[in-house]
């Protein structure tokens, strides 16, 4: 009999604390730095231009032909203001084709190409799945924005041994932007 | 819910008609935001938020899901029972209506005060069991069957506790008019004298109104919904009605009868608002505790809550009637009443106590049981 008054306190207790849930749309959790939704091109912000040369190394490799690549000569390097001699002139990837297998990403020699790992990258419902065919100006909005911190920069050479929040953590420090 | 000043309009009948219209707004009103409150808490206690959409902070999903009962399609299966399919879940509403008319709120807001009061509530409260014999017939469903007659056997033993218990609170205050025994508690109310009672009143009126841990005939996990499985749409949008009102009524009644209404801890007859206030307080504490109840405990079985009932409930309630016989005519002091009263509810608590660990150390009961159960699958 006891027993009632002790279930009776449990379920007190458990009213007492704050609820789990999350009201999604308007609260988002952190989502873990591995996160590998759809993969978008990175912005050289030291030269001003994406570091994508239009290789298509990725259009090449990708499994299921999401890609369409196109390169122009760099109008830039013959200013002199960068060292790219050649650079993506059009990109597309069909996200609705691509199934984030993260080859484009190993493939890639400049790397150029990483999977997004913000919110930006999962809530992306559309009514037309032609709406889900980016163009250059939408792969490259994000990373231009400074809004994302590609996985692969944490795990580069001097950092190595460091656990990813550290290395964010390091980051926000020194002042330097993302990416 | 008015003042009783006479007649409105002094046409009997447009009287009566105005205030039956009355209730079934309240009780409309009142099951809709019940079964948002109810929703709410036990989200709560499952760390949950609950309905939070609908309106400001979800106030409005009663509304919501009361229209979309409204609209939705009434079906009725063809082999049903016709009439009695589609009057049964009347049957079961009307007698929670009818409760409601006895039922004071404060000393001058109440439908109809009766000299008889807590006699007719007594009377009329225990004909919905027709109404759930009638559906779980008239569905033509094996559940709806069983649950009906598991929610006959229930209520019918039930109701006699539940009955004891009452009577011992109107020979305390010997009246049976509850504005009577309600006032009788200005100084201490009658949960001090009758503690077992009141007890015993919460257990009851739970099993009464077929909620958890005693929601053995409408348990989805065995019997789908018992007598409401075959309903859908507007009827058994009436089911939910007169199981949220009944729940209300009771605890109202419960306030009334053990918490002292609307008269206790504010001397014999204070303002009106704050008659209003108090009985709604009480209300609210009684319906949160039931909550409480539900969100916590399982369901029994059905052996055990029919034992339950008849070996220790029963017993212990006429064994209190007795005692307070005993002090009433020899006219022993009031404390008494609590001695005794509260000795037999720990007697019953020890009992049941003793009761439940014996049946869990005994692996024959257990071995019967299932042996039982066997006999009855291979149809023995």
């Amino acid at each position: 009999m006891l027993g009632v008054l002790r279930s009776m306190l449990t379920t007190l207790s458990t009213t007492m604390r704050r609820p789990v849930t999350r009201q999604y749309p308007e609260s988002h959790r952190p989502i873990p730095e591995r996160e590998r939704a759809f993969p978008l091109l990175l912005w050289d912000h030291g030269v001003d231009e994406p570091y994508c040369t239009g290789c298509q190394a990725c259009e090449r490799a990708c499994p299921c032909k999401c890609m369409t690549v196109t390169m122009k000569d760099n109008p830039r390097q013959a200013e002199g203001t960068s060292k790219r001699r050649k650079i993506v002139d059009t990109f597309w990837i069909d996200y609705g084709r691509c199934m984030r297998c993260n080859i484009c990403v190993e493939v890639c020699n400049f790397d150029a190409i990483a999977m997004n790992n913000t919110w930006t990258g999962i809530e992306l419902s559309a009514y037309d799945r032609h709406d889900l065919v980016m163009d250059l100006d939408e792969l490259l909005a994000l990373s231009r924005a400074g809004g994302i911190v590609p996985w692969a920069e944490y795990v580069g050479e001097e950092n190595q041994k460091l656990p990813p929040r550290a290395v964010q953590a390091a980051r926000t420090l020194a002042g330097r932007g993302p990416a | 819910m008015m003042p009783v000043l006479g007649y409105w309009f002094g046409i009997a009948w447009l009287d009566a008609i105005l205030r039956l219209a009355v209730i079934a707004g309240v009780m409309t009103v009142v099951v809709i935001f019940l079964t948002y409150a109810e929703r709410k808490v036990i989200a709560r206690v499952q760390q949950r938020l609950g309905p939070t959409r609908t309106g400001p902070a979800g106030l409005l999903q009663g509304v919501a899901d009361a229209l979309k009962l409204v609209l939705k399609e009434d079906l009725r299966p063809t082999t049903a029972d016709r009439w009695v399919f589609e009057l049964a879940p009347f049957m079961v509403f009307v007698p929670v209506f009818l409760t409601f008319v006895a039922v004071p709120f404060t000393r001058d807001l109440g439908v109809r005060f009766l000299s008889l009061g807590l006699f007719y509530i007594v009377a009329v409260s225990s004909l919905n069991i027709v109404g759930f014999i009638m559906a779980g017939w008239g569905s033509d469903n094996k559940y709806a069957l069983l649950g009906g007659v598991r929610a006959a056997a229930q209520m019918i033993s039930y109701e006699v506790p539940l009955v004891l218990t009452v009577l011992g609170v109107a020979m305390v205050a010997s009246s049976l008019d509850i504005r009577v025994i309600t006032e009788r508690q200005d100084v201490v109310p009658y949960i001090v004298w009758q503690p077992l009672a009141f007890v015993v009143f919460i257990i009851a009126g739970l099993a009464e109104m077929n909620r958890t841990p005693f929601d053995i005939p409408v348990a989805e996990s065995e019997v789908v919904g018992g007598p409401t499985v075959e309903y859908s749409g507007i009827r058994w949008s009436f089911f939910q009605l007169a199981e949220y009102s009944s729940l209300f009524v009771l605890s109202a009644l419960g306030a009334d009868l053990f918490l002292g209404g609307y008269i206790w801890p504010f001397g014999s007859n204070p303002p009106g608002w704050l008659q209003l206030i108090l009985i709604l307080v009480k209300t609210s504490f009684m319906i949160l505790m039931i909550f409480w109840v539900r969100a916590t405990f399982p369901r029994l079985r059905i052996d055990q809550l029919m034992s339950y009932c008849w070996k220790v409930l029963i017993p212990v309630t006429v064994a209190q009637l007795f005692f307070n016989g005993l002090v009433l005519v020899y006219r022993w002091p009031d404390i008494l009443l609590l001695v005794f009263s509260g000795a037999l509810l720990v007697g019953a608590t020890a009992a049941t106590a003793v009761a439940v660990r014996r049946a869990a150390r005994r692996p024959r009961d257990a071995q019967a049981v299932r042996d039982r159960r066997l006999q009855y699958a291979r149809g023995a």
